[in-house]
């Protein structure tokens, strides 16, 4: 498995990949905190949210495609929840858009409300890490709040995350290749069992000797990386902006309909 | 199968205040875990547990058809394997490592339900996990080998399944979703305990493997004897693991009034976990406010339902508005939702199966 399967549009070129780790990274927690604050039974008041995630989606060079092929993988367990609300909350009210009315249960207005967040939710997320590697999110999240070591083994996750998944597919490989397939449940397990169980001795000698090796290196207990994060002034920018937008969205939008 | 069902909490199911204590909880957990596995690993180990991450990714490839569901498969969730096998602080800092990645590569679970994510997939399940462990094995240098696979699967099942338990409660408490409480906690611990009962398989088979192998890993003395797994082992595992889940499912089918409501009760809920809001001036207030300003300026509630429980409003709701909160009536809605849960879940494996199997290649 190659590294690109995930970070496919991480290392494109545009004016949202230029833009500063921390900028995008605060940018999307208020995104999502703006976003999980609207009451529980709005929904046409959540639209101008959209604005954010597709733009940045856009003027990115993400493939929307992509993006939502995400939200539709991710999407039916959100889904099945929000199939039960309008059966439990069954409180009559009526929906107005523009001239028309119609009659309603609070249920699937909180159903309506869920599932809208969730998927800008997703979009926010998927334009957040395909704009950014994940090298200088970690590097983001150092320098704003992580604490350092678990920066480290997050960097060591990611770096041998594909190492060893393609040392897990080759072993499962061989275990299908060997007929597993038709052997009875015990044999199955124990099967299963025992790759596990080798992958694991696998990864702790593999640990070991990743540690040798960065030792060797010069390791003193600080990672060292060549791109540096830098704040200019599109960041400070970009981060009013949003700002902006997001007080518009959460107090000005809703009253302004209101207002009509 | 695990990561069909397991509930990765998401932003959307969660109120601010809750996604902000739950974010801080989890953070002072994860800092105390940190300080005590930096202490127990030693430094020389630093790298073991982002390396141990990756392992449990690529653990996850191992999958086990499963006997009686063809099509699905199980395999390892992980943290209480690596609470068994590292201590419960360092598999909390790798769990923790595991759900920022899953978040931020694959967007499963929410950015503010990081902690909720923290906490139910974390925290509870390896500290709990490794409790029941090492409460049924004793001493491991005089434990007899049935206490280990005992314990490790007890530990699978409990620890998963209080994890999921949490799900509901966080999602309770936020109240984005009214789904009554008792039946949501009902559906995630049923099947959870299945998954749970997995993945104990499969950490069992694990435990099998690695006391051949490297008996220092799992505690055992370099020259102490190991035997294989004898049968009466796998039987006295099976057999408490039904015993637990008859247990559990007993207790949820029972028709007495169960502790399922008390949440419901103690934020007055009205007499039985209705899904209406309480009847208080300050949600109604909200409620009032939210009304004007929100784009269908038209929708109102009825004021029987906004300021009056069913009992109060004398009957003057339909009937079958109460369906859902007849008592006994839920534990039995619980299990049949855990049926249902599966059956869809298996359906979606069947199809997924047709759909990416060439024709012949399938067994």
């Amino acid at each position: 498995m190659h590294h690109h399967f995930i970070d496919r549009f991480a290392q494109l070129d545009s004016p949202v990949h230029s833009l500063d780790a921390r900028a995008k990274l605060v940018a999307a927690v208020a995104y999502m905190a703006v976003l999980i604050s609207f009451p529980r039974h709005q929904v046409a008041a959540l639209a101008p949210m959209a604005v954010l995630p597709l733009a940045a989606l856009w003027l990115g060079r993400v493939p929307m495609w992509f993006a939502l092929r995400r939200l539709a993988i991710l999407s039916p367990l959100i889904l099945t929840l929000c199939a039960f609300s309008p059966l439990y909350d069954q409180s009559p009210c009526v929906a107005a858009f523009g001239p028309w009315r119609f009659s309603m249960t609070g249920g699937w207005l909180a159903a309506g409300n869920v599932a809208v967040k969730f998927a800008f939710g997703i979009l926010a997320l998927t334009a957040l890490t395909c704009t950014t590697p994940f090298s200088l999110l970690l590097e983001a999240m150092r320098r704003l709040f992580l604490p350092r070591m678990l920066v480290m083994q997050l960097s060591l996750l990611y770096r041998y995350l594909f190492v060893l998944i393609d040392e897990g597919m080759r072993l499962r490989r061989g275990r299908d290749f060997r007929g597993a397939a038709m052997a009875p449940v015990s044999r199955r397990l124990a099967a299963a069992g025992g790759i596990v169980g080798a992958l694991f001795v696998r990864t702790l000698e593999r640990s070991h000797r990743v540690h040798l090796a960065m030792r060797a290196r010069g390791f003193s207990g600080e990672p060292h990386s060549l791109r540096l994060l830098g704040f200019s002034r599109a960041d400070a920018v970009f981060l009013i902006a949003a700002a902006g937008y997001l007080l518009f969205c959460r107090w000005a939008y809703p009253a302004l309909v209101a207002g009509n | 199968m695990y990561a069909i069902l397991s509930m990765h909490m998401a932003n959307e199911l969660l109120s601010l205040p809750v996604a902000a204590v739950t974010l801080l909880g989890a953070a002072a957990a994860v800092a105390v875990a940190a300080r005590r596995s930096a202490k127990s690993l030693g430094t020389d180990r630093m790298p073991l547990m982002g390396v141990m991450g990756a392992f449990v990714f690529a653990a996850q490839m191992v999958n086990f058809s499963l006997p009686l569901m063809p099509g699905t498969s199980g395999h390892l969730g992980g943290g209480v394997l690596l609470a068994i096998l590292l201590g419960p602080a360092a598999a909390i800092v790798t769990m923790t490592a595991i759900l920022i990645v899953q978040c931020l590569l694959f967007q499963d679970g929410g950015l503010l339900a990081l902690g909720c994510n923290i906490i139910n997939m974390g925290i509870v399940p390896c500290l709990l996990g490794w409790a029941v462990y090492r409460i049924v094995l004793g001493n491991i240098k005089s434990a007899p080998p049935w206490r280990q696979y005992i314990g490790a699967w007890a530990a699978c099942v409990i620890g998963v399944a209080a994890g999921a338990a949490m799900v509901p409660i966080q999602a309770g408490v936020s109240g984005v979703l009214r789904i009554p409480l008792g039946q949501f906690l009902a559906v995630m611990v049923g099947v959870h305990l299945l998954i749970g009962l997995v993945e104990g398989a499969v950490t069992f088979a694990v435990l099998a493997y690695l006391r051949r192998v490297s008996p220092l890993l799992v505690g055992l003395g370099a020259t102490q004897a190991v035997g294989r797994l004898g049968r009466g082992a796998v039987l006295a595992s099976v057999a408490f693991t039904a015993l637990l889940l008859a247990g559990v499912v007993s207790w949820f089918a029972s028709a007495s009034p169960d502790g399922l409501e008390w949440s419901y009760r103690a934020r007055s809920y009205g007499l039985s976990g209705r899904a209406v809001a309480p009847p208080s001036g300050a949600v109604a207030a909200v409620e009032g406010w939210q009304a004007r300003w929100s784009l269908m300026t038209g929708y109102t509630r009825r004021p029987a339902a906004l300021g009056q429980t069913p009992a109060d409003a004398g009957g003057q709701d339909a009937p079958a508005e109460t369906w859902p909160n007849v008592d006994g009536w839920g534990s039995l809605a619980g299990l049949l939702g855990t049926l249902a849960t599966l059956g869809a879940v298996y359906l979606l494996a069947v199809l997924v199966r047709r759909r990416f199997s060439r024709p012949g290649a399938a067994a």
